[in-house]
């Protein structure tokens, strides 16, 4: 169905107009919150803006100095092995979450759907839910607890006290939350893989190694392309879970995009340096946008 | 997969869901002193629903609950009014640029709050709007309208369009088409579109912490950031207050878990 | 409900015919009008029945003028968070109580009303405040805020640890080191200090009574920009990284909350901490809610052996970094007069004794009659004798400057406790981490207007 119109009169016009009348609340939301914002933010990434005080206009003053700012080097570094290390685990245990509820015949969907309550939960909740599992004080925190009763450990462990544990919590916590969106995709997926394939392969000799290889990878290139791309630009803005497990410490080990530019904006009251540090995450956007848009709506007609 | 590793896959990835959310279940029943001094870590003896009771009588936690309700409410209404106009202009109706709007609600959703809410900050507070739920009602929808719509151009291209083009060879305009017609028949696509308004707005934190100040008018998500990081000697009650908070969500998420994979990952398995 | 920004001339204008109209002596108050309502904000402490006792005072004046009071709370968490919101979308209180560092940050955007004249009657009604205090309310010379009670901060121990290792109590840095290094014992998990360079009070308070009772200060007297690259800092910042270095402390000292502290001290992990008078309200709280006779004596036992020294002194003198909290008049109150009433009967010597007595000693009045009112009520042990004691320690955030702008944002930049986390986390020099603070500082001062 080509949308292209070869004449302007009739249905079509008529067809635009109501078009335009549906269309009108989406658009008016859009314009004033959305795109009206973004415009505002950019402005006010050009000025000197402080809390209480008039802004100035300042040209490029805020972006040359979050570029030369150690502490956004740190946060750029951080945002990046947050997400990169986080998406790569989610990638593989979705694969296996897939592969093993792939094997569950009777009572899959019910397993499905047990699995992805990690994904329903509020992110405040998980984020405290694992603050609490890696706490140094036995009391509260689950492995601590099981690790000392094991004997395994003869003192608790400040797991969140390094910067390496404080990172390796968060990647934690944001990995659990969001595996099973991949794995529940991935099967979907795999679901939609035919079967003579399969058949083929086997009659042909191939175990059960090479069809995963060289049949459920590649029928799967779709599917995981999407998901990474789209779990990469969540993970990558991620607020609630760093802030509410440290707040970006210890020191700024967990500091990332957002959470800095909400210390920025609401902490020190520098509203355009906080809003260039949001803006410096807009060409990775938009690059992972661009790369959304022509798989999701490539074969769409 | 053979069937041992298969069962064997399950049983692991069982224990990894639900380990964490039974441990705070298991913490919402315990005392005080049992969480302090770590008696009996993994059931709580003596079971106690103190922490229900005192959450309930001693803290803003209804006040808080009655926010978060209001406000997912209010958003589900407000989205489902405005996803599903803008669903059945891209769905059905032929103009152009038709595709370049669909292709503009998907990018809309992947726009991070975490770039607006300062700009968004300033406008709500032009509009006065800041420090009350009417900044939510306002800043919500920037992002459950687009997921939405998205979704609701799925469910309504999926259904026939036969039905629609009898009335409308009938005389009917494409409003009454749209309302008398496809409305009925996309019921369980509209159902599934307001619980994840809903969910979404349910769970939202960083807009309701940066737009909202007053302790009587916040969300629950950010009531227990601030118990946390305030007068932390109500653990129990925390916990408490997560589970009840996570209650409503895993109740509605019954109904919908089969559009998850339908809905969710629309158009990525099936290209 | 938003409106245009007035113009300058106007605010101005409006100002100084205020301040005009109040710098007339007057021998009392003017006749509030009757259905008068004003906003007032005051700080929600750890210890809930001091937050009610403010709020039943402000009721008592309310009544007594037929008005109304509406109380808004905010926290030590969104201090910030929340005055910033209301000046921007011009909703600001009344009334508002302010810590420390914001009667010269609000004052600096033109937020608060002069009260220079108001003051001087408040002086004759319930007496000045000490010298040591005043810096905090003033600015250019002009008076923003009236100054109502300190919230001191103190240096806990566990005397009973104290007593079986033989160590005496520390009265210095200095020696509360070297006691912690004697009393820790990591086998028993107990450990002798427990100070956080958290992101809270209890971290860039401590912080600044360190730097300030060492003679370190990073603004000069006349409130401009000093370095801080001097011996003394170095020795200042050794002993904020050693007490890590050494394991004094428990493993995840650095990442605690604002009350992880609080918790560790009560169940007897630490035996030192620097904390405000809610630890001891905290132990009477637990004895009164006591179950049966064994846990009453335990709980009887602690609140015996717990002391609450005076905090730790340096070679430069014992100075406590603490919260001062005064009350001022925001510009766009309506019924500035109103509010002006409110807060003299607030800070009068009569109803601060009596929200002090739900203060489980927090609440240290600084005003002269208001202080001499309450030694009565100090006089009931040594612990609640040196909390009485907080304003004599008083330096205020910016020492030995008075309190700027600036001064309150180097506090809340967080480059005060984000040095010392750069030496035990990131394992940076203690030479590289007050350079890096130091230069900081200076940018804060540099790109800070007044």
């Amino acid at each position: 169905m080509s949308s292209r119109p070869r004449r302007r009169f009739g249905a079509r016009s008529r067809e635009t107009g109501t078009a335009l009348l549906f269309l009108l609340p989406l658009f008016v939301l859009v314009v004033g919150l959305i795109f009206y914002p973004f415009y505002r933010a950019v402005w006010l990434s050009l000025t000197d803006k402080l809390v209480g005080y008039p802004e100035r206009f300042v040209g490029l003053r805020n972006y040359i100095y979050v570029a030369n700012d150690d502490a956004f080097h740190q946060v750029v570094w951080n945002s990046l092995v947050f997400t990169v290390v986080s998406v790569a685990l989610k990638v593989v245990t979705g694969l296996a979450m897939a592969l093993v509820l792939s094997g569950v015949i009777r009572g899959r969907n019910f397993f499905r759907g047990l699995f992805l309550l990690p994904w329903i939960t509020s992110t405040v909740i998980i984020a405290l839910t694992w603050r609490w599992m890696f706490d140094a004080f036995p009391g509260r925190g689950f492995l601590n607890s099981f690790l000392l009763d094991l004997g395994l450990l003869s003192q608790p462990i400040a797991f969140m006290a390094t910067p390496a544990g404080a990172m390796a919590a968060v990647i934690i916590a944001n990995w659990w939350r969001a595996f099973p969106f991949f794995g529940v995709s991935f099967l979907a997926g795999m679901a939609s893989i035919p079967r003579e394939l399969y058949e083929a392969a086997s009659v042909d000799g191939a175990g059960a190694n090479r069809r995963f290889w060289h049949i459920t990878l590649p029928g799967l290139k779709h599917v995981m392309i999407v998901t990474t791309l789209l779990s990469f630009i969540l993970t990558i803005n991620d607020f609630n879970i760093i802030y509410v497990m440290t707040r970006g410490g210890p020191g700024s080990a967990t500091q990332v995009f957002s959470t800095y530019a909400y210390q920025v904006a609401f902490g020190q009251l520098r509203w355009g340096r906080g809003v260039t540090i949001s803006i410096f995450v807009v060409p990775l956007l938009v690059i992972g946008i661009i790369l959304i848009s022509r798989y999701l709506l490539r074969d769409r007609r | 997969m053979t069937r041992a590793l298969t069962w064997i896959g399950l049983a692991l990835f069982l224990l990894l869901i639900l380990v964490p959310f039974w441990w705070i279940a298991s913490m919402s029943f315990k005392t005080y002193e049992q969480i302090q001094f770590a008696t009996s870590i993994y059931v709580p003896r003596p079971f106690t629903w103190e922490n229900y009771t005192g959450l309930w009588t001693e803290t803003r936690f209804p006040l808080w609950l009655r926010n978060s309700v209001v406000t997912a409410l209010v958003v589900t209404l407000i989205t489902t009014v405005v996803a599903s106009l803008g669903g059945y202009a891209v769905a059905r109706l032929r103009f152009p640029g038709r595709e370049g709007v669909a292709s503009l609600i998907l990018i809309l959703y992947l726009i991070p709050p975490a770039l607006l809410f300062i700009p968004l900050y300033r406008v709500l507070a032009e509009l006065g709007a800041t420090n009350h739920l009417a900044a939510l009602f306002l800043s919500y929808p920037t992002f459950t309208v687009p997921f939405c719509t998205w979704l609701l151009i799925g469910f309504f291209k999926a259904l026939p369009e036969e039905l629609e083009e009898a009335a409308l060879i009938d005389g009917a305009g494409r409003v009454t088409a749209f309302a008398r017609v496809l409305l009925p028949l996309a019921a369980p696509g509209l159902v599934a579109s307001a619980i994840f308004a809903f969910t979404l707005s349910w769970n939202e934190f960083l807009y309701a912490l940066v737009f909202i100040q007053d302790e009587t008018r916040i969300t629950v998500p950010v009531g227990l950031n601030l118990l946390i990081y305030g007068d932390v000697f109500h653990w129990g009650q925390l916990m408490a207050a997560s589970v009840i908070t996570t209650i409503p969500v895993v109740a509605l998420y019954v109904f919908i878990h089969r559009w998850m994979t339908e809905g969710l990952v629309a158009g990525s398995v099936k290209g | 409900m938003s409106h245009r920004r007035l113009s300058r001339r106007a605010v101005i204008a409006g100002a100084l015919g205020t301040t005009a109209a109040l710098s007339l002596p007057r021998l009392g108050f003017p006749q509030i009008k009757k259905g008068t309502s004003l906003r007032m904000w005051i700080l929600k402490t750890y210890v809930e029945p001091t937050n009610k006792a403010i709020e039943a005072s402000a009721q008592r004046w309310a009544q007594k003028h037929g008005a109304s009071v509406t109380v808004e709370y905010f926290t030590f968490e969104d201090m910030q968070t929340k005055y910033v919101a209301a000046i921007e979308s011009k909703s600001t209180p009344d009334v508002g109580q302010l810590e420390t560092g914001a009667p010269a940050r609000f004052a600096g955007m033109g937020q608060l009303l002069d009260l220079s004249g108001f003051a001087k009657q408040i002086d004759s009604q319930s007496g000045k405040a000490p010298a040591n205090v005043a810096p905090v309310t003033t600015l250019d010379g002009k008076t923003y805020s009236i100054p109502w009670y300190v919230m001191g901060a103190f240096w806990y121990v566990w005397r009973d640890a104290f007593d079986k290792a033989k160590v005496k109590l520390p009265s210095t840095f200095a020696e509360a080191k070297e006691a912690a290094q004697a009393l820790t014992r990591p086998k028993d998990n107990f450990y002798g200090m427990g100070q956080s360079w958290n992101r809270t009070a209890d971290g860039y308070g401590v912080m600044q009574s360190l730097m300030y009772s060492y003679g370190v200060g990073w603004a000069g007297k006349d409130g401009k920009y000093k370095s801080i690259k001097t011996p003394a800092m170095q020795t200042a910042m050794k002993w904020a990284t050693d007490i890590y270095k050494d394991n004094l402390q428990p493993a995840d000292t650095l990442t605690w909350t604002g009350s992880g502290n609080n918790e560790n001290f009560i169940a007897k992990n630490i035996a030192q901490t620097s904390n405000g008078p809610s630890i001891t309200f905290a132990l009477e709280n637990a004895l009164a809610k006591a179950t049966d006779a064994k846990d009453k004596k335990m709980k009887e036992e602690a609140l015996a052996n717990h002391v609450a020294l005076p905090h730790l002194a340096g070679p430069d003198g014992r100075r406590m970094q603490a919260i001062a909290m005064s009350m001022g008049v925001f510009k766009g109150s309506k019924d500035p007069e109103a509010a002006m009433s409110l807060i003299a009967h607030l800070v009068s010597p009569e109803e601060t004794v009596m929200v002090m007595k739900d203060s489980y000693g927090q609440f240290a009045p600084v005003l002269e009659k208001a202080k001499a009112a309450s030694k009565d009520y100090f006089n009931k042990n040594d612990n609640y004798r040196t909390f009485g004691r907080a304003a004599e320690w008083f330096a205020p955030t910016g020492w030995p400057g008075h309190v700027t702008a600036a001064a309150a944002e180097v506090q809340a930049s967080n480059v005060l406790t984000d040095a010392p986390a750069k030496v035990i986390v990131d394992k940076w020099s203690v030479d590289q981490a007050i350079e890096w603070e130091d230069k900081k500082i200076k940018e804060i001062y540099d790109t800070l207007k007044g």
